[in-house]
């Protein structure tokens, strides 16, 4: 059966309309096909059982949905609020802050690695964790103690619809998961700009000064940027992440830099940064939202509003 | 009969500082790195005056004074194991860095000089810690306290960033690993000026290092004041291992592994040891920096990874031909 | 007198009895007196104390007439030349270049070496006799040459006095007899040695004076044969001995076996 993913490109193809607002047959049809293939995936509902594969391999059984979730990385509980089901939580990271509703949901601590005693005290029946090398000790030690454990790898958009899907039938929610994805992929391949765009500006996305370390195409940051019309000035690094030198920077020349803090940053101070022609410029687009720091059902509005700041830019 | 050094060691720096403008993320003609330097309008120009240039001094400078701390230390604790780090300068470097970082300073000059003071503090405690009865040095106790004090520093660090936000935790610690990122003129004439005192009191006291290196008893019968020695010892190397750490981290195997190559080839004596090292020291990190820039473009690979990577197997063939 | 000390008391923390308990101990020029006594007696804390390794307790020493304390260490070095039982090796030199170390007390820091200096190099080699093996590195020679080269280090120093400890522990009979052959002939050419050690017999052919310390307390201070007799090195050593005489004249102790 077709995965997610493909459904998910499928519909893509399908949906690469005029974007005109009117009704198209195609589309439709296409979204059905889209939605028959992606029911008969992972998530299968058959009397009183509900099973899952997670993305490391190993097959989760519940008899009914889960009633005690604990959603140990920031991603999973804004999804988990998203598709209805907050009020299932009953745990979540300290670095869980939205929406709003998460801050009033116990804080066991650091997702990675979480502290196994805060979250059993929580007493789950499903844990949620980021797939990680360091995880994998806690999910045994949760599984032991009788919780079904979910490791996803939560890392580019394309993710936000496949787990929504994959959550939405053991949290008991399953055609919000469903609503959410489709809307999620729809909005998103609504935003989809022809990939030529040479009038597309150059962008440093940049996580770090000290040393100084840019966004790689691997990351959902960089596709967000892509689907807001820019070009990621190290498209060419694989990786979420790497460290560059400012002379690489200074070579590929961005006409803009992409920061999360308001104001001029405390690096265009320093005089080796400003052999940068951005720097000195001061060509600085400040994306502040912290829903910049995960995959996010936000990310549709996140790329509008990065759309139109870079739409200012434009000389 | 070994070959003279003096040539060989010019040789290799000039080698080293060629390389360290030429390469990087870009490769740069060297007809292009003439013109850059010498004319302010070529298209070079600006990367190489203003980013290759100040780093390949500091990491020449960085490189020297690492490998004299290094060397010094060795006869200072009389243990061939020592490096500038023992003396547990870089845990407080980066407590000072980290400081500084997490509360957003923004000042070019912030985080070198929070780093120095941060180093120069924890300096000054294992000076106090191994003041046994309050007068001598002990060397055994000196070599324990940097230890401890290290491992006290980085746990403050790992707390202080346990307690903000995870990527900087993360990208905090990449500050740590070292790197000459930060060279710039401000940084090259903080060096310049605080690095050239102590650089130059080591390399005067060339042989009071070679008694010290025989003993405290040894020394005092040959007419040295053992105790004098190694405060003097103690301190500049202190200030000026203090000094490189605020403005490149904790840069390693340069300070441990050059020494012994250099002794091994030159022998032991410090008057012309301790020059010889600055210069192996610097051009060895200078091309290692070119190297950590210019592998893998447009990514960086921390220097220290470098250092190692290379530094051990050459030192592994001087190791073999010694014995040979 | 070059070197005295009188009424010398050094107690080691944590220790009741004095490691030594008022001790007078002397060395003039030109003379070869021997430090010797049981295990404990506190010959190696004697030769601390009169060179101001050690403090004291009571008691005072002093050099050429000027207490030790006013002494810098520089001017002590030209004066006193030191050889203590162990050296360990960090980073090997070559003979030439350890021996050259001993000038330091004439160069300081920062002196350059001048013709004085290579001469003086020179001839403490030559008296050490390790001329031969100057390019050598001290990692690579036996027992007994490396002592000698530290004799010869110390003899760069040109000094009026030479300080030993134990220069010839497990030396075998060749080099023992090499090094004590040395210090007889530096004792004849003018420098004044204080020799610890505990081979009885030779000290007793080569030394003006013995100085006999058991328990911190010096038993006798005279020639050889007046110091060796049968019933003190008995007492002392708490070993039944006999003594004999060779033909030089001096007392040869052989240590009896219980049926003797």
């Amino acid at each position: 059966m077709a995965s997610p993913a493909l459904s998910f490109r499928l519909l893509n193809a399908h949906l690469q309309g005029p974007g005109d607002g009117r009704f198209h047959l195609k589309p439709v049809v296409g979204l059905l096909v889209a939605l028959l293939a992606a029911c008969g995936t992972r998530a299968n509902q058959s009397a009183g059982s509900l099973v899952a594969v997670d993305d490391a391999g190993d097959t989760v059984r519940l008899a009914q949905p889960a009633s005690r979730v604990v959603s140990l990385s920031p991603a999973t509980t804004e999804l988990v609020f998203a598709i209805g089901a907050g009020d299932r939580l009953v745990g979540r990271t300290r670095w869980c802050d939205f929406p709003e509703a998460a801050r009033a949901v116990a804080d066991v601590g650091d997702g990675i690695p979480p502290n196994i005693e805060s979250v059993l005290a929580r007493r789950p029946d499903l844990v949620l964790l980021y797939r990680s090398p360091q995880n994998s000790d806690a999910a045994e030690r949760f599984r032991a103690a009788g919780a079904a454990v979910l490791q996803l790898d939560f890392d580019h958009l394309e993710d936000v619809s496949r787990i929504a899907r994959l959550l939405g039938p053991l949290v008991g929610h399953p055609a919000q998961g469903d609503s959410l994805a489709t809307a999620f992929d729809a909005e998103l391949a609504r935003l989809r700009l022809p990939s030529d765009d040479r009038g597309a500006p150059t962008v440093l996305l940049l996580a770090w000064d000290q040393p100084p370390m840019a966004i790689g195409a691997g990351s959902f940051q960089s596709e967000i940027l892509t689907l807001a019309g820019g070009r990621n000035v190290f498209a060419d690094i694989t990786t979420p992440s790497a460290t560059v030198s400012i002379e690489a920077i200074a070579a590929r020349d961005p006409s803009l830099i992409l920061v999360s803090d308001s104001g001029i940053p405390g690096f265009a101070r320093r005089p080796e940064w400003n052999v940068i022609r951005a720097v000195r410029e001061r060509r600085f687009v400040h994306l502040a939202t912290p829903a910049f720091g995960r995959p996010s059902p936000r990310a549709p509005a996140l790329v509008r509003e990065l759309r139109s700041l870079l739409a200012e830019r434009r000389p | 009969m070994t070959a003279a050094r003096w040539p060989w060691l010019l040789g290799l720096t000039l080698v080293a500082l060629a390389a360290g403008l030429s390469l990087g993320a870009t490769r740069i003609a060297p007809g292009a790195v003439w013109a850059g330097l010498s004319d302010p309008a070529a298209g070079a120009a600006p990367i190489i005056r203003e980013l290759r240039l100040p780093r390949v001094l500091l990491g020449f400078l960085v490189g020297g004074s690492l490998a004299v701390s290094g060397a010094v230390l060795q006869a200072l604790v009389r243990n061939p194991l020592a490096d500038p780090y023992v003396l547990g300068l870089s845990g407080g470097a980066t407590l000072g860095a980290v400081i500084a970082i997490s509360a957003g300073l923004t000042s070019p000059w912030a985080v070198p000089f929070a780093a120095f003071a941060g180093a120069m503090a924890t300096l000054l405690l294992v000076y106090r810690l191994s003041l046994v009865a309050g007068r001598r040095l002990d060397s055994h106790v000196l070599l324990l306290a940097g230890v401890v004090v290290s491992a006290f520093t980085m746990a403050l660090v790992t707390a202080i960033l346990m307690l903000v936000d995870a990527t900087r935790l993360q990208n905090s610690f990449r500050w740590m690993l070292g790197g000459l990122w930060s060279a710039s003129w401000i940084t090259v004439r903080m060096f310049a000026v605080y690095g050239i005192v102590p650089l130059g009191v080591l390399l005067l006291n060339g042989r009071s290092l070679d008694l010290l290196a025989l003993g405290e008893e040894q020394a005092r019968h040959l007419g040295s004041d053992p105790e004098r020695v190694k405060r003097v010892a103690y301190l500049a190397t202190g200030f000026l291992t203090a000094v490189a750490v605020a403005t490149s981290g904790a840069i390693g195997f340069v300070g441990l592994l050059v020494p012994h190559a250099i002794r091994r080839i030159w022998g032991p004596l410090h008057t012309a040891l301790l020059p010889s090292v600055f210069l192996a020291g610097g051009g060895f990190l200078v091309l290692a920096d070119a190297l950590a820039r210019s592998i893998a473009p447009p990514v960086e690979l921390p220097v220290g990874v470098v250092t190692a990577l290379v530094g051990v197997p050459l030192f592994a063939i001087l190791l073999k031909r010694r014995l040979a | 007198m070059i070197l005295t000390g009188e009424g010398l008391v050094v107690r080691y923390p944590g220790v009741a009895a004095p490691a030594l308990a008022g001790v007078r101990a002397s060395l003039n020029q030109g003379e070869l007196v021997s430090v010797v006594g049981p295990n404990g007696s506190g010959k190696t804390t004697l030769l601390r104390a009169l060179l101001g390794t050690t403090p004291l307790a009571q008691g005072r020493v002093e050099l050429e007439g000027r207490p030790l304390a006013e002494w810098r260490p520089r001017e002590l070095a030209r004066v006193l030349g030191v050889v203590t039982q162990r050296e360990e090796i960090l980073f090997p030199l070559t003979v030439q270049e350890t021996v050259e170390l001993g000038r330091y007390a004439h160069l300081g820091a920062m002196g350059s070496p001048g013709e004085t200096d290579r001469l003086a190099v020179a001839e403490a080699l030559r008296r050490a006799d390790v001329t031969p093996l100057a390019g050598r590195r001290t990692d690579t020679l036996s027992g007994g040459e490396w002592q000698r080269v530290r004799i010869a280090r110390a003899l760069a120093q040109n000094p009026r006095a030479l300080l030993l400890d134990e220069p010839t522990a497990a030396l075998d009979i060749r080099h023992e007899m090499e090094v004590f052959e040395l210090v007889r002939r530096l004792a004849e050419e003018g420098i004044g040695t204080l020799l610890v050690t505990h081979h009885l017999n030779l000290a007793a052919r080569y030394a003006d004076r013995l100085l006999l310390l058991d328990h911190g307390v010096v038993v006798a201070e005279r020639p050889p044969a007046e110091v060796l007799r049968p019933e003190v090195v008995s007492a002392v050593f708490e070993w039944r001995v006999a003594v004999t005489s060779w033909c030089d004249g001096a007392p040869q102790i052989v240590p009896l076996k219980p049926g003797e």
